[in-house]
């Protein structure tokens, strides 16, 4: 299958706009500008079936359509950047390598909603993205793909890179709203939605970056070439991105609905060290951890959604037999509590709180009586926070203990881990061994 | 009600009026002043290495932020840096990615090696530790950031001769 | 209307509001913490979850809006469950240190603890801790205790516009502080103590002595310290003030409260308070009785009268009393003793600002209703800061700007800095070149509109600035052009006057000025008033040439009741700068000063020290002693502001109740003491209480004729009053120097060529008060000389240096502070300690066209030690 996002990723300048207009770039915008009205791009978008590739999957035609049917103007053009949720690198690789099909599909989005400024919302993790960026919407100023006469077509738009400062939270659209006016990152109260009222009161719209990837394809082919890809009800294709105890880990663009054996065991060579595989956190660190047996779950939105989990960020981390459950859960706990904002008393409390029992289950100080007080808090914190951050975080945690229920007992009662030889764990040297 | 006690400290510190200048720009981003708060912070602290309260207060009055309302937004961001790092800073990610890969080790090497752990830089200054949520290369783990560059696929074999590369 | 079901009960509400307003309407109370009433929704705390029939989750009854046909449930298990959850969450980092503290009775974490059942202690780890913080003078911060509920940080910014704390750090590591680690450097308003619901941010004031049950009684009065007349309610037990609090939403201040009106009333019970009259015998105040005391004034204003005639007795009457106090002394002066000498230090800008601007307008024309600034689309300021000057008046003019309202100061913007969007501060003594600017632009983007023909007359007489005259304004003109096209397009606009713009210049031609403004672009106009009852007392008649009502006085009879009138004097009245000029020249014998302390409030210092110790009698009534008792033959104490009944008139028109609560002092409420002084002169009526004072008020004052005092006590009666014969109709009025605009002097590049002594507006200190007040004194101690950076840089003067400022007056030694807000050119000095004050320093003359008092003699230089 011919890739559509990560198209020409194998030329080594992929990210000069000479290189990406030889390869067919801006040819959509061009169309979109020259052939299409501003609603005809809405319908074609909602036709297609595209959902956000951010994570919670909604449909962006919808969302457009929310906007556009606001009265409000300015309305403002967001690029979702953020990438934070932990074991997702996918729109890294569409930054680095590709980062003209982003602010094309930006622009067609920006003359769809009759949108005049743009930003994109960079993760401040990413350094050298802010340059690559940077430098590639200098380009597309002076060939006039950006700019107050884009195409010559007296149609203005104007984006820029805006970076946060290191909190996962701004990933959340309000929250990234907040901080894109200069604010804590907390979450705001929804409604009103950013369709209606965002970036300083106006109707925004806020995307991922892999969603603005696909809007050029869709819309210099067709809606229903587009929905020709993955399934009927999630169309297109999907960056993977794989890591953990694989073979060849990486970012791998597949179509919606590729069975998650086909991911690990064709497209990344199968577990490393000819050891087994004990389990798959399929979308990101916030999405339900799956056991082996789930291995041929399709992964697209609700087949993830039957197995209790969510295909979030498509970002899937791979355990083998060598890796502790409870660790990998302490560790977990402790990234949700470092990145809760603190707006809500349950995950403000609650994170922290199931960290340190966790930590105790680890270090062998706990009981029978922790480990049902842990599965309470988590039951307090699910369903009462503020924003998913929290929910999330009491989410994995329930299910992980349900379904490795086991190893939990197994630490309380023998005080250790069952992964016991040394030598298996972590796939690395300890430092007892070094010395 | 500001006083402005150490008005001419925080004067003081932008010579030649770099930061007023580099936010003037800034601003033209921006339908509303305050959304240049973020940027400004950067410039500040790519300025000075860090923001100290004098750079706050500083950016309070370029920006027209109340300071206590920077100093609310200064500390909710992690790589917003409140006090001097060393010269250099290793940000290493400790997330589940990177940890089942060995990230734990790495820790515990340089907090022997150099006995830091997080936030804390070591005696000569040369190194600071900050520990990091995933910073978006897990195919790759485990990785850390040393200042700008990135360094990926770290094991116990090669971390000593990236850190020696630093002085 | 919305129709929902709760619990079964239906309930109809408006389109807009939420689930929590819909069950408040029909009796269901729903817990919540972080919800404050009139903040926008917030929905942090989880305590207010609720069920919505068919919607999966349990929702926030404070943000989600009601829906036509929903059904919903406050009170089932799962609800409870979930209460009891985020109970215990917020338990489990809480000290629990509940029996020493002082939030101990009213505190809501306590309250729904006990509501909804404590939790079981199932956390096991160690708390969070952090330690207590008492290093600011007035607020303590305990963090541990704190839910993060941030109604206070929301409070600070959305409704005070301080923005001076900020919850700082993230997720668990989260707390609310100011910049600085210890002390507050904010306006110490103190509207984050209303809000906090636990023992997080608490008054250092009533530290470990005050519980919610001392309170024995809780009275609503309305604040004593400016003219906005903030509605507060003070608590007490025995006779002491506990505490003063506003409470949300109510009086014109809708629960918000300044520094002064929040933490000044200790003042009531300092040390200083007189306790006893007394009477200079060799030079020495002794204390006598209250018999002998008034025996020896009446006496001495007899022999006066019959010896110099009624016109060498005069009397000064008091902002900061009662519209009874005011009435009682006007009447004892006029109908009493048959003179017109009477006036307050209004005079000074306030009285003479209110009738020019009402001769211009019409009477009432500065009678308007606070609570309209923050409804308004654009305010138009000049004068002064309303933010130090009348703090609340000033947080509204934030507010309107953060609802979008455009806001264009003229001047020093002070506590508006961060509220507007271009700057307008002028080099002092060229603001009028800027007003004029503004005038022209507005007159000729506006039109005329023919209502006013006196005014249009003169403004098309105005010329417009020539170039070097607007580049010496320090203004630049783009700026004056936004200014004009903010101001000219706006639907509800407010223009508010200042006291400075009568102090220097040609006032009657700055005034003008404003008011040209304010006829432009139709807008309501607001005087600023330093003392709270100056208004009233010049609808009391304390002033030489109206009676009470603001009728002109004219010689003839004045009916005071069925069968009684009065004589009002035929004699011309004297003003209060006229009354200090015959003192010295001896045409003036008698002095009666209410409330009052003119040696410490008017410039000159030595001219009133030398007029007010050439009297043979000097009565003053006062709480404390002062600068002007060590001159007096009598001093009698009074009542403070918290030991009497009476009315109070705000700057807007709006008559208020002053309830009594406690009584600390042996003072009597002036107005008893002043009338048994009047009955020994002849008066025969008798009161017994001040709602008797109140009735004949209303049959000599045609203004408060139909006011209903039931209404007044209720919560205020708004001008006019239920009067309507007020409007009045404009007249033409005199304007100095219509065509001239200020010179424009050579700028020296070295040193600044010569400085200006401006006053300091201050927001901590409102004069005699303040400076007893411990906890105001706590905030700000000290005198200091604010000069520009500028400035500072060319006479090399640092931060902290210690400088002598001098003047052709005198000169003090001062501490120097650089403000990058004060003018170039100017050096401001507060007029608030005894020890360096501003008016010690300046001179004065009185305006001939308006009468108010314009500073000379305040060039200063400076010199560092
Ligand atoms: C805690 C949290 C973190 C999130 N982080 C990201 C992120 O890093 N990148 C992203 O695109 N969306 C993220 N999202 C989802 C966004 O809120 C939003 O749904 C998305 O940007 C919408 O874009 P899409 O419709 O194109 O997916 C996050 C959501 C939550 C609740
Ligand atoms: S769940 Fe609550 S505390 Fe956690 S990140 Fe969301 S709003 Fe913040
Ligand atoms: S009152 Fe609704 S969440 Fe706090």
């Amino acid at each position: 299958m011919k890739n559509i996002i990560l198209k020409n990723i194998e030329n080594p300048n992929s990210h000069r706009i000479e290189e990406y207009i030889k390869a067919g770039g801006y040819f959509a915008l061009e169309h979109a500008v020259n052939e299409m009205t501003p609603r005809d791009i809405i319908d074609d978008i909602k036709k297609s079936g595209l959902r956000g590739r951010g994570g919670a999957g909604f449909s962006t035609g919808m969302k457009w359509q929310f906007a556009s049917l606001d009265p409000k103007f300015p309305k403002y053009i967001v690029c979702n950047a953020d990438e934070g949720e932990p074991g997702t690198f996918k729109d890294r690789v569409i930054l680095e390598k590709n980062p003209h099909q982003l602010i094309e599909g930006m622009v067609i989005t920006a003359y769809a909603l009759q949108s005049v400024r743009g930003y994109i919302y960079l993760r401040a993790e990413y350094p050298h993205v802010e340059k690559i960026l940077n430098d590639a919407i200098q380009e597309a100023y002076a060939k006039g793909f950006l700019g107050n006469d884009i195409m010559s077509r007296h149609f203005r738009f104007n984006l820029s890179v805006h970076r946060g400062a290191g909190a996962y939270i701004c990933g959340e659209e309000t929250a990234l709203i907040n901080s894109l006016e200069g604010r804590r990152g907390d979450p705001r109260v929804k409604p009103p939605f950013p369709v209606n009222s965002g970036a300083w009161s106006k109707p925004t719209i806020v995307n991922n970056v892999e969603t603005y990837a696909n809007i050029p394809y869709i819309v210099e082919t067709s809606p229903k070439a587009y929905s020709f890809l993955g399934t009927r009800d999630a169309p297109g294709t999907k960056l993977f991105c794989v890591s953990g105890a694989v073979k060849n880990p990486g970012v791998f663009e597949l179509q919606l609905g590729t069975p998650l054996r086909e991911i690990i065991y064709d497209h990344c060579g199968g577990i490393r060290n000819g050891r087994a595989l004990k389990g798959i956190i399929p979308g990101g660190l916030s999405t339900s951890i799956l056991t082996p047996d789930m291995i041929d779950c399709p992964m697209d939105f609700a087949n993830l959604a039957r197995h209790g989990s969510m295909l979030g960020s498509g970002a899937v981390i791979v355990l083998d037999d060598t890796m502790c459950i409870v660790k990998i859960y302490e560790r977990a706990m402790r990234f949700f509590e470092h990145e809760s904002c603190g707006k809500c008393t349950p995950c403000r409390e609650g994170t922290g709180w199931m960290r340190t029992i966790l930590r105790r289950i680890e270090d062998g100080m706990a009981d029978m009586e922790d480990l049902a007080t842990l599965e309470d808090v988590a039951h307090n914190v699910a369903g009462k926070t503020f924003c998913p951050l929290g929910e999330g975080a009491a989410q994995v945690l329930l299910s992980a203990m349900k379904r490795y229920r086991g190893e939990f007992e197994y630490h309380v009662k023998y005080k250790k881990c069952e992964v016991t030889d040394p030598s298996l764990r972590w796939g690395h040297m300890s430092m007892d061994e070094l010395d | 009600m500001e006083t402005s006690t150490s008005q001419s400290t925080a004067d003081a510190l932008d010579k030649g009026g770099i930061l007023k200048n580099k936010i003037k720009v800034l601003k033209k981003m921006y339908p509303h002043t305050r959304s240049v708060l973020l940027p400004a912070l950067h410039a500040a602290q790519q300025l000075y290495g860090w923001l100290s309260e004098d750079a706050i207060e500083q950016v309070s009055r370029l920006t027209g932020v109340t300071t206590a309302d920077v100093k609310g937004v200064v500390t909710f961001y992690s790589l917003f840096k409140t006090k001097p790092l060393g010269r250099h800073v290793i940000y290493l990610c400790t997330n589940v990615a990177c940890l089942i890969m060995g990230a734990d080790t790495l820790e515990e090497y340089l907090g022997k090696t150099y006995g830091i752990s997080h936030g804390e830089t070591s005696a000569d200054g040369r190194f600071s530790l900050v520990i990091m949520e995933c910073i978006g290369a897990c195919d790759k783990a485990p990785a850390m950031l040393v200042n700008d560059d990135c360094h990926f696929n770290i094991s116990m074999d090669n971390i000593q001769q990236i850190m020696e590369s630093y002085r | 209307m919305v129709k929902l079901t709760i619990n079964g009960q239906e309930a109809e509400t408006g389109r807009d509001s939420t689930i929590l307003d819909a069950a408040n309407g029909i009796g269901i109370k729903i817990p919540t913490l972080c919800h404050i009433k009139g903040l926008e929704p917030y929905g942090g705390c989880r305590m207010c979850l609720i069920e919505i029939e068919g919607v999966a989750r349990l929702q926030t009854a404070c943000t989600t809006k009601v829906n036509n046909g929903m059904v919903v449930f406050t009170e089932t298990e799962e609800i409870n469950k979930a209460r009891k959850a985020m109970l215990e969450f917020l338990l489990i980092n809480h000290p629990l240190d509940c029996p020493v503290c002082d939030k101990a009775g009213e505190c809501l974490l306590q309250d729904q603890a006990a509501r909804f059942g404590a939790s079981e202690g199932r956390f096991a780890e160690g708390k969070r801790t952090h330690p207590e913080n008492i290093n600011d003078s007035i607020i303590v911060r305990n963090m541990e205790r704190c839910i993060l509920c941030t109604r206070c940080t929301r409070m600070c910014g959305e409704a005070q516009g301080a923005y001076a704390i900020s919850v700082t750090g993230r997720g668990q590591h989260s707390f609310v502080e100011p910049f600085s680690h210890d002390k507050y450097n904010c306006e110490y308003c103190g509207n984050c103590l209303t809000v906090c619901p636990v023992g997080a941010i608490m008054s250092r004031l009533h530290r470990h002595n005050y519980r919610p049950w001392y309170v024995e009684k809780e009275i609503e009065t309305v604040c004593g310290f400016c003219g906005v007349g903030c509605t507060t309610f003070i608590q007490m037990r025995a006779a002491t003030i506990i505490r003063t609090l506003p409470k949300l939403g109510t009086g014109v201040n809708k629960g918000l409260l300044c520094v002064r009106g929040r933490f000044g009333y200790d003042y009531v019970e300092s040390e200083g308070r007189l306790k006893t009259p007394m009477i200079r015998v060799n030079g020495v105040l002794e204390p006598v009785s209250w018999e002998k005391a008034l025996a020896y004034i009446t006496k001495t204003l007899k022999d006066i009268k019959t010896k110099h005639t009624p016109k060498a007795i005069g009397a000064i009457a008091s902002g900061m009393c009662s519209n009874e106090d005011n009435y009682m002394l006007q009447k004892l002066m006029r109908f009493v003793i048959g003179s017109n000498n009477i006036d307050s230090t209004a005079r000074l800008a306030y009285a003479p600002a209110k009738t020019y601007i009402e001769r211009i307008f019409g009477a009432g024309a500065t009678a308007n209703v606070i609570a309209d600034i923050e409804k308004s689309d654009g305010i138009f300021t000049a004068g002064g800061d309303p933010t130090a000057i009348n703090p609340v008046l000033g947080v509204q003019i934030r507010s309107a700007w953060r609802h979008g309202a455009k806001v264009v100061v003229s001047g020093q913007p002070g506590g508006l800095g961060n509220f507007i969007n271009y700057d307008l501060n002028s080099v002092p003594q060229h603001e009028e070149t800027v007003l004029n600017t503004l005038v022209i632009g507005l007159a000729e983007m506006k039109g005329y509109s023919g209502k006013n023909p006196f005014l249009e007359r003169k403004i098309k007489a105005l010329r417009l600035p020539c170039e070097p005259e607007l580049r010496a304004t320090g203004v630049l003109l783009e700026n004056m052009e936004e200014a004009i096209d903010d101001l000219s397009g706006l639907k509800r606009p407010v223009v508010v006057i200042g006291p400075s713009l009568l102090h220097a210049g040609i006032p009657s031609k700055n005034l003008f000025l404003v008011a040209a403004i304010a006829y432009l672009i139709d807008a309501k106009i607001y005087l600023l008033s330093k003392k709270p009852n100056y208004r009233g007392l010049i609808d009391m008649g304390c002033v030489p040439d109206t009676i009470p009502g603001g009728l002109p006085v004219r010689p003839g009879q004045l009916k005071l009741k069925k069968g009684v009138t009065m004589t009002v004097p035929a004699e011309k009245g004297m003003g209060l700068f006229e009354m200090i000029d015959g003192a010295l020249d001896g045409s003036l014998k008698a002095l009666y000063v209410l409330g009052e302390n003119p040696v410490f409030n008017l410039p000159d210092r030595d001219k009133t020290e030398k007029a007010l110790s050439a009297l043979d009698l000097l009565v003053v009534q006062d709480i404390f002693m002062t600068e002007t008792t060590r001159h007096a033959h009598v001093v009698l104490p009074a009542a403070a502001w918290s030991e009497k009944d009476g009315t109070m008139t705000n700057l807007g028109g709006r008559i208020q109740f002053l309830r009594k609560g406690s009584a600390v002092s042996a003072g009597k409420s002036e107005w008893r003491v002043i009338a048994d002084i009047a009955r020994t002169l002849g008066m025969n009526e008798t009161y017994a209480d001040s709602k008797e004072v109140w009735e004949e008020i209303t049959q000599v004052s045609v203004l408060h004729s139909a006011s209903e005092y039931d209404e007044i006590k209720d919560g205020g009666l708004m001008w006019p009053y239920g009067s309507v014969q007020f409007q009045g109709g404009a007249e033409d009025f005199i304007v100095e120097g219509l065509e001239i605009l200020p010179e424009i002097k050579e700028a020296c590049a070295a040193a600044p060529c010569k400085l200006l002594l401006l006053p300091e507006r201050s927001l901590f200190h409102s004069g005699s008060t303040t400076r007893k007040s411990k906890a105001i004194l706590s905030v700000s101690p000290e005198p200091y000389l604010s000069i520009n950076p500028v400035d500072a840089g060319k006479l090399g003067l640092s931060n902290d240096d210690t400088v002598r400022v001098k003047t052709a007056k005198g000169s003090s030694v001062v501490t120097l502070k650089i403000v990058r807000d004060c003018p170039e050119g100017a050096v401001i000095l507060s007029n608030t300690f005894e020890k360096v004050s501003f008016n010690a320093l300046t001179g004065y003359t009185v305006d001939p066209v308006l009468g108010c008092m314009v500073f000379t003699d305040n060039e200063a230089s400076l010199e560092k030690l």
